[in-house]
């Protein structure tokens, strides 16, 4: 039984088109984690970094360089990249650590910076992520990748473009309420239907943007946590899965199985299901996405999300809150802080900072971010300690 | 027509896999031990990891199972025009393959289940394909 893991703090930068370098980025939110924790660099034992795209401004290796400006170059850290799921794939592996007993507290920060090199380049750096030989060399965008997966889960369920919208309006309407939300903006179906076509059949607004950002955790063992007195969150399950690298390859296109294992291992370590669950981060790169993912985890029968969530079941107040941060569709997706930044959220659920967007008298809390389509996925069960 | 191998003589399976591509056909795996297959660029057997393989050649021919219209292209694709991306399943082949359709303007254009071939392999634009 490994050794229990806790969040006792957290720290984000806004999500946006931001001026700060990559390094600085990361900085900022890692120190504003470290005094959420309450602690001191120095009690740091070891540093995880997740990020993607460094080399686009001018950093990689960038863990040396990170531990070195927090004032402890003398503390290891590693920087880890699994695509748009890096963050959640990082903070598997700074979990397993302290779980295992290797260290009592660890900065686990994720960081991107993109916007800089525009939307054509984005667009293509991005696409190195897929398989590329079979899509990103054949033409297919990330944009295009899920929508060639909308269009399957469409066809088969009878589900429509304009279900697809409400999972965008609804995630506009919890971003509004986040201040570091990179497009905080209320939309309609019409303003979601009207816009331009990307890839048939999403549109811009099925789409999440590209954001720079980033967010961090200190990780600690229960110990820990209890001696610095402060509020702290429980990790109580923990997840990883793999699918196929190439959407041509999955036996069910409309099935992400990274998720579904990701989310059944957590689900057991935690010793819950999915009714448990009182409110979910998941990956909404784009709209579809969250179709698929509320399913997967398990929240919805297979085919029967797109209509709970026009019904308004995934709203705040709904049976299932999902994405009340606002999602990557609102929030924004800096792709190597993604993962944490959800955490960051439910941190700031649990520990009464989360103002207009608080979800009442939640408990149970879930995180889900995979890579590319997919291709990686880990899921994590947040308690709240009382 | 098949022919066995020896898998380490083999030095880029994705150059074979494009060759063959370019005759209009597609390449894949059959493993000596179980009989599953698969394409042409994976080392191992998912079902039993034997590296044993036998070439088998499939004519490109099948259907599409979904595909997108990329408004938006990536770099290198801006100049083709409205074009589809589409994942087809091989005809008598165990899998899906996908490629690139030009002049592809509507989702009318291409219904789901619609025929469409391989007619070959560039640089530009990877696996080329047509509407049969």
């Amino acid at each position: 039984m490994p050794n229990k893991v806790c969040v006792l703090g957290a720290g984000s930068t806004r999500y946006g088109k931001l001026n700060e370098s990559v390094v600085e980025l990361a900085l900022d939110a890692s120190k504003e984690a470290i005094t959420s924790a309450g602690i001191t660099p120095k009690e740091i034992q070891s540093g995880y970094i997740s990020n993607v795209f460094g080399v686009s401004d001018k950093q990689v290796h960038m863990a040396p360089v990170i531990m070195s400006n927090l004032g402890i170059p003398y503390t290891p850290g590693l920087t880890i990249e699994s695509a748009c799921g890096s963050g959640s794939v990082m903070l598997r592996e700074a979990f397993a650590n302290v779980a295992a007993g290797f260290y009592d507290c660890v900065l686990a920060v994720g960081v991107e910076k993109i916007t800089q090199v525009g939307t054509v380049q984005s667009t293509t750096l991005f696409s190195y992520c897929s398989d590329f030989f079979y899509e990103g060399g054949n033409g297919a965008s990330f944009p295009g990748l899920f929508a060639s997966i909308a269009r399957a889960y469409l066809t088969r369920y009878k589900a429509t473009e304009e279900d697809l919208a409400y999972v965008a309006v609804k995630n506009h309407e919890n971003g509004i309420l986040n201040p570091k939300a990179h497009v905080r903006k209320k939309i309609t179906i019409e303003d979601v239907m009207q816009s331009p076509v990307v890839a048939s059949p999403l549109k811009l607004y099925d789409c999440c943007p590209f954001s720079d950002g980033a967010s961090a955790l200190i990780l600690c063992s229960e110990e820990f946590a209890k001696k610095k007195g402060k509020s702290y969150v429980e990790i109580i399950g923990s997840g990883r899965g793999a699918s196929p690298a190439a959407v041509q390859s999955r036996e069910d296109i409309t099935i992400i199985p990274s998720t579904v294992n990701a989310a059944r291992q957590a689900y057991e370590m935690a010793k819950i299901t999915p009714k448990d669950v009182d409110f979910a981060e998941v990956h909404d790169c784009f709209t579809i996405a969250e179709v698929i993912d509320c399913e997967d985890l398990g929240f919805f029968k297979k085919g029967e999300a797109a209509e709970a969530i026009r019904s308004g079941a995934t709203r705040r107040i709904g049976e299932i809150p999902i994405n009340p941060s606002g999602g990557l569709k609102s929030k924004g997706h800096p792709i190597g802080a993604t993962g944490i930044g959800q955490v960051v959220e439910v941190f700031e659920q649990f520990t009464g900072k989360a103002g207009d967007r608080t979800i009442q008298d939640a408990q149970i809390a879930l995180t889900h971010n995979f890579g590319a389509t997919g291709a990686s996925a880990a899921v994590h069960i947040f308690k709240k300690v009382n | 027509m098949s022919e066995s191998r020896d898998p380490n003589q083999i030095t880029n399976r994705r150059s074979k896999f494009i060759e063959a591509a370019s005759r209009g056909k597609i390449l894949a795996n059959k493993c000596a031990k179980c009989n599953h297959s698969t394409l042409e660029t994976v080392y191992f057997c998912e079902k039993c990891s034997s590296d044993v393989f036998t070439i088998e050649e499939y004519a490109g021919l099948g259907n599409v199972v979904t595909f997108t219209i990329q408004s938006v292209a990536p770099e290198g694709f801006t100049d083709a025009g409205l074009y589809a991306w589409v994942v087809f399943k091989v005809d008598d082949a165990p899998f899906n393959v996908s490629g690139f359709l030009k002049d592809t303007h509507t989702p009318s254009d291409l219904p789901i289940g619609s025929k469409v071939q391989v007619t070959g392999f560039d640089e530009k634009h990877g696996l080329l394909l047509e509407r049969v």
